[in-house]
């Protein structure tokens, strides 16, 4: 065994001095990594999953505010202001949030990368896939659009089915 | 045909018939046999010869690949469009061979240039990218901001052919500008208390040690590529209130020009999109959503860019905004906007559907198959052919030398010209002259009447090799008209059955300066018009029964 590595790996802080001692105390011989290891690392497991269930949770609570921002614009008959909601709520966020997103993304982070690797997803996209963002974008136009309350009416049917069906899906 | 050239020929096959663009071509003036655009690239006979540079032939870091701008302005003031273009430098390994110094061009009047540059004090050695030009201390003459990879310079006309550097008069307040990568500097009254104040991009931050240890590593068609944009930091934009007596200071938050995303910008246009009187402020940012900043009117700015349908394209994608390009290609009086994008990716026409909203036109316009296939730059929309409606100027070029080793694509690509019939755009330039078979890696363009015939002329800055200098012969198919009015918002032209509307903007192309006079192609059997001048705060000045051919001056 090579212990000149140890100094090497102690930098990682102190879960891996754990793994080094118990990869140090085990035996030889057995073809299977250590017990204690697998636990630690089924830990962090569920920390990292947390984390990302954490953050599935926040784009969400962030969407649910600009429906609600923009369902009560479209009571007061404001479709303006209402379409703006609509197009942030398509966006996943305003240009802030989009600038996490890109920090993300640089970091090597995408929470759907199946999802992005398969097109459904724009990379860093949590909950608003790219059909839902077009539709979605496409009715925030019409609102902005509408000149009288059906058409109104019609245009936030159309946004509310897609994102029923998008925080239903969540 | 290769998949490329297959894709972009679908685009444009799907585009006929769309919705979005109504049919205008009958209304399009009958021209003369012949090919309809007649360019000639006359740079070299006219003295336009000195290179820009951009880093080593085989661009290994990002900023290699950005080229330069260039401006065409009066700076003497004898009536002609003088060339200002901005240089790079010159490097090779990990060494500086050359800082190429931009080079100031005056407009002899015959056809031809005279290098000023000495002599005018314009030689900035700087990492050039990006050119302004305003009057940022109201004496009347033509100041320039270069935008520079390092410390940018503000440059003060002395009115007697010379310019000073006047950062060191700035004192506590600091210099204007952003002390690292820095695209496009546009003058423009934001606040409207009568002094031009200035708003800079800011691409990617980097340090000169960076580049010139830079080793192509992103993978590209099984190639070895310099990285970018992803990967590195964005730099922000920023924004400086112009107190008086040539006095800046940094007001970007308080403005609302914050660059929340910290987004890779690189063009900006300042101009009314929303037709409220005050200048807005439009930014084309390379692979992130695009700004539209709206002006409150009061130099106070709110991000409406994904609500007013201009950030995304029509599937709701953020494009790689490069150069951007604004006019009423539709005829309705409202200002369209045209951004142009990276190689597979089309560039992106929005029509201006009034109240400040936006709709993706490319597919149904014509222009989506065309541009999908090149790497698109600095443009224009002008009226090239003086038959009425604007047409398309589009400089080309990728930013990887090794694209050579591709099938499909090439590093240096020819420029473009789409013509426009107020309806659709026709891509037209494989019959548009010699010019527009000059085959460079483009990137700045401007546009403008340079040798003061009636039509509009365009100059292209080319990576690493002379620009190219398109004099337009193309036979005319109608009358002109010039409107030469300093701080206007809009200018309308009425021809009686048709009348023809063009909003003020600053900045444009890529991070290039085109004529600021507005230029109006008239169709033919027009032989006077009135013109209406619009100024900032809502007033106007009205001239009758305006003699066309010939440029009209009105001031405020």
């Amino acid at each position: 065994m090579n212990l000149g590595n140890i100094g090497n790996i102690g930098n990682i802080g102190t879960t891996g001095l754990c793994a080094v001692a118990v990869l140090l105390t085990a035996g030889a011989t057995r073809q299977e990594t250590p017990k204690p290891m697998v636990a630690c690392y089924d830990s962090l497991a569920d920390a990292i999953l947390a984390v990302k269930q954490t953050e599935a949770d926040f784009v969400l609570s962030l969407l649910d505010g600009h429906f609600h921002a923009a369902q009560a614009f479209v009571t007061r008959g404001d479709g303006a202001r209402a379409s703006a909601e609509m197009a942030l709520f398509a966006n996943e966020g305003d240009n802030a949030i989009g600038g996490v997103r890109k920090r993300l993304l640089e970091g090597g982070h995408h929470h759907n990368a199946e999802g992005e690797a398969k097109g459904i997803y724009e990379p860093g996209f949590v909950v608003v896939t790219r059909d839902a963002k077009q539709k979605a974008l496409e009715a925030a136009a019409a609102m902005r659009q509408a000149q009288d309350e059906g058409a109104r009416k019609r245009a936030w049917d159309a946004f509310a089915a897609v994102a029923h069906e998008l925080t239903q899906r969540k | 045909m290769t998949l490329r050239a297959s894709v972009a020929a679908t685009i444009g096959l799907l585009g006929a018939g769309l919705p979005g663009c109504g049919d205008k071509a009958s209304e399009a003036p009958q021209g003369a046999d012949g090919p309809r655009f007649l360019f000639v690239d006359v740079a070299r006979e006219a003295g336009l010869v000195r290179p820009t540079w951009c880093g080593r032939p085989e661009k290994p870091h990002i900023l290699e690949s950005g080229g330069t701008g260039l401006a065409l302005f009066d700076y003497d003031e004898d009536g002609d469009l003088d060339v200002y273009l901005v240089n790079g430098w010159r490097l090779e390994g990990a060494s500086v061979l050359e800082r190429g110094p931009n080079a100031l061009y005056r407009n002899v009047g015959d056809g031809t240039f005279e290098d000023v540059t000495d002599e005018a004090g314009l030689g900035d050695a700087g990492w050039g990218c990006g050119v302004g030009v305003g009057d940022f201390d109201g004496d009347g003459q033509r100041d320039v901001f270069v935008a520079n990879f390092g410390p940018d310079a503000l440059y003060r006309n002395e009115g007697d052919g010379t310019f000073q550097p006047v950062a060191v008069e700035l004192g506590e307040l600091g210099e204007p500008g952003i002390d690292g990568w820095s695209a496009c500097p546009v003058f423009f009254d934001a606040d409207g208390d009568g002094d031009e104040d200035l708003f800079v991009t800011g691409y990617i931050e980097a340090s000169l040690e960076d580049v010139l240890q830079a080793r192509p590593t992103l993978d590209w068609k099984d190639k070895k590529v310099m990285l970018g944009p992803f990967g590195l930091e964005g730099e922000a934009n920023r924004y400086f209130e112009n107190l008086g007596g040539g006095r800046f200071r940094d007001a970007t938050q308080e403005a609302g020009l914050t660059d929340v995303g910290l987004y890779y910008s690189l063009g900006a246009i300042a101009l009314d999109v929303d037709a409220d009187d005050d200048l807005d402020l439009y930014v084309a940012n390379d692979s992130n959503p695009n700004y539209l900043y709206r002006n409150d009117g009061t130099g106070r700015f709110q991000d409406v860019g994904l609500w007013s349908g201009c950030a995304l394209d029509a599937q709701g994608q953020a494009q790689a905004g490069m150069g951007i390009a604004s006019g009423d290609f539709d005829g309705d009086g409202l200002v369209d906007l045209f951004v142009t994008h990276f190689a597979d990716d089309a560039s992106t026409l929005y029509q201006n559907l009034g109240d400040c909203l936006f709709r993706d036109v490319s597919l149904p316009c014509g222009v989506s198959g065309p541009t999908y296939a090149p790497l698109s730059w600095g443009t224009c929309l002008a009226d090239l052919d003086l038959d009425g409606w604007l047409d398309l100027f589009i400089a080309n070029g990728h930013i990887y030398p090794q694209a050579d080793e591709v099938e499909g694509t090439s590093y240096a690509q020819a420029n473009q010209l789409l013509a426009g019939n107020g309806a659709r755009f026709e891509d037209v330039s494989r019959d548009a002259g010699p010019g527009l078979a000059v085959v460079e890696s483009s990137r700045g363009l401007a546009c403008g009447d340079i040798d003061g015939d009636g039509d509009v002329d365009l100059v292209v800055a080319n990576v690493d090799a002379p620009p190219t200098l398109l004099r337009n012969d193309s036979p005319r198919r109608g009358s002109w008209l010039l409107v030469d009015a300093p701080g206007a918002l809009r200018v309308t032209v009425d021809a009686g059955v048709r009348r023809f509307v063009r909003q003020a903007a600053r900045g444009g192309s890529f991070n290039s300066v085109c004529d600021e006079r507005h230029h109006f192609g008239l169709g033919p059997d027009v032989q006077v018009v009135d013109v209406t001048v619009r100024w900032p705060g809502g007033s106007e000045t009205v001239r009758r029964a305006v003699p066309v051919n010939r440029v009209a001056l009105v001031r405020r």
